[in-house]
């Protein structure tokens, strides 16, 4: 694992597509008009075949992909995630994940990620993707694990749904980190606390976590990649007898990674505080990264503050390092 | 007309009687349930499988409103695909032959009860089809009333945009739809004018004329999709059936079953 600021990968999503696509004749991509905004300008110059823009339309390109992938073909449908689930959420049932078919829906710009306002966030799609039977739920967050997510999947016999961001993508682990569909990692050990992340909250729990370690505090950290099927025997051993769990998540606090948490505990009858950050049940608005992620209180300081609360230590809260903004790197928000 | 054309079309005729036949049958035993689509469809569900056209197994088969899987068990039990007995399990618990198609539904390649979804579908099995080189025909059956869902005006675009051929749709214009005659809850027409703007080949045919039909079908090409509007009456040619039913999801009183019985034997010939 690297320090942050981390350097920069650049469309690592298109890259690895292309390679699948490369080797496995099979694989095909779809998109709805957002080609280079979903890296898929990568694929369409390289191999055109194996290339469809079905133009907006994207009940009509699940409806396409279910078609081909029922004759054999492993088939990534990409757009902006709200665009990719909530738009098209009775076609993605009954074509895709009902018949359990080879369909990877790919989502960018996940949660208040997009500046665009309410309408171009996706702040539900964990939840809607996750309630639906056969689907797989992954929310990505770095250059290493979209790089082998794509694979992944693509082996995967099954829909899934993979959300992440696009462009410049964080490197945040090395080439020692090995994704999987089954788990989720324990990336720091401490005694007092956890803290469970997923997909562009990993950084800033990272962050969090060593500030808070630096002024006594010692959290655990998982990164939990795959929200659906989740990997309870990681995250159980993770909480152990600690005193609290935070989940931070850049999605609504209903449905996603939060819910997923509270379920396998409640399932397990582990009876541990739990404190669920992302947006509150609240839509947001249009907007900077900083902007948004300071408003809607999904930041670095936002975790400090809660897990310091919950500690009952003395004293204010460390503040947050100050990230400096370089170019060329990526800083946690 | 050639003698050999005549036969045929004399064979699919009395296909269609039992097509009727063993769907009135069906929806008897629970009283009620999907006869005015086995009365409306039959000469459509005769044509595209009982010439030998259609390869069970190669070519595609798509069922767009999964209502209709009435149909296709006659036809499938007329022509030996599934044994005529099964029949008699239509939409009971348990068994494989439910009253909306299923992914359990047997034969059919691709099953929707959510309505619309169809042809985006079966222009994905075209798709890999033509991408595979394949000659394999893609047909896929359509009710007038999904022309409201956006998604097969979506899919329509597509296929005309891409030229996808060795897909023909049928369409079962029969003015039907759960809250009365489509005309009445709003406009769709004019149907073949929209298709062909669409880009795709456009016969409107009497769905009820087994020639016409036929003609109709074989005017399919590889590099661009065909719809056959198929105008039909979705109580078909049936006296017994009165004005005043609702045909769409029919309750079925013993005397109208006797009426029609009757009248499909008369006519069987």
């Amino acid at each position: 694992m690297f320090d942050s600021p981390y350097e920069i990968a650049l469309k690592p999503y298109g890259m690895a597509l292309l390679e699948l696509a490369k080797k496995n004749p099979n694989v095909f991509c779809l998109g709805a008009d957002l080609t280079r905004q979903t890296e898929t300008d990568i694929i369409r110059d390289e191999l055109p075949n194996r290339f469809i823009n079905v133009g907006m339309a994207e009940a009509n390109m699940i409806g396409i992909a279910g078609g081909m992938a029922r004759a054999g073909k492993i088939v990534f449908v990409n757009s902006f995630g709200v665009f990719t689930t909530r738009r098209c959420y009775d076609q993605i049932a009954m074509a895709v994940a009902y018949p359990n078919l080879n369909v990877k829906i790919v989502g960018f710009m996940p949660g208040i990620s997009s500046p665009g306002g309410p309408s171009h966030q996706a702040i539900d799609d964990m939840a809607l993707m996750r309630a639906l039977p056969n689907m797989t739920v992954v929310d990505l967050a770095d250059n290493e694990e979209i790089t082998q997510a794509v694979a992944a999947v693509a082996e995967h016999q099954g829909p899934v749904y993979m959300r992440l961001k696009r462009g410049e993508i964080p490197i945040i682990f090395d080439k020692d980190h090995k994704f999987s569909l089954r788990s989720a990692h324990h990336l720091i050990q401490g005694s007092d606390g956890c803290i469970i992340s997923s997909g562009m909250m990993v950084p800033a729990a990272i962050s969090a976590v060593k500030t808070l370690s630096d002024a006594g505090l010692k959290l655990s950290l998982v990164n939990c990649p795959v929200v659906k099927p989740i990997d309870i025997e990681t995250i159980l051993s993770a909480i152990g007898t600690k005193n609290f769990v935070i989940t931070v998540e850049n999605h609504s606090i209903i449905g996603g990674l939060g819910s997923a948490v509270a379920e396998a505990m409640t399932d397990k009858g582990v009876g541990v505080p739990l404190i669920r950050l992302g947006l509150q049940d609240t839509f947001a608005e249009s907007g900077s990264r900083e902007f948004l992620f300071e408003k809607y209180q999904l930041g670095v300081q936002k975790l400090i503050d809660s897990a310091w609360d919950k500690s009952g230590l003395k004293g204010e809260a460390p503040r947050a390092p100050l990230q400096q903004i370089i170019s060329g790197k990526y800083a946690p928000v | 007309m050639t003698s050999q054309t005549l036969v045929d079309t004399l064979a699919l005729a009395r296909l269609s009687n039992r097509i009727r036949f063993h769907a009135t049958n069906m929806v008897a035993i629970q009283g009620f349930g999907y006869l005015g689509q086995a009365m409306s469809a039959a000469e459509i569900f005769a044509t595209i499988f009982g010439n030998n056209r259609f390869k069970l197994g190669y070519d595609r088969f798509v069922l767009s409103p999964g209502h209709y899987v009435i149909v296709f068990y006659a036809v499938a039990a007329e022509l030996g695909w599934i044994k005529k007995e099964e029949l008699l399990s239509y939409g009971a618990d348990g068994s494989l032959l439910e009253a909306i198609s299923t992914e359990r539904t047997p034969l059919i390649d691709l099953n929707c009860g959510s309505l619309g979804q169809g042809l985006s579908g079966g222009i994905g099995l075209a798709l890999v089809a033509r991408e595979e080189n394949k000659n394999r025909h893609t047909y896929v059956f359509l009710s007038d009333g999904e022309m409201e869902e956006g998604q097969i005006w979506e899919a329509a675009m597509f296929a005309g945009h891409h030229q996808v051929g060795n897909l023909t749709v049928l369409l079962d214009a029969n003015n039907s739809q759960v809250d009365g005659s489509i005309d009445f809850v709003t406009t769709i027409e004019p149907l073949a004018a929209k298709w062909s703007s669409f880009g795709w080949q456009v016969a409107e045919v009497n769905g009820h004329d087994i020639a016409e039909l036929t003609k109709a079908m074989n005017l399919a090409k590889d590099n661009q999709p065909l719809i056959i509007i198929a105008r039909t009456k979705i109580a078909g040619h049936m006296r017994a059936i009165p004005d005043s039913v609702d045909v769409h999801f029919i309750k079925l009183e013993p005397e109208i079953t006797s009426g029609i019985l009757s009248q499909l034997e008369e006519e069987y010939v």
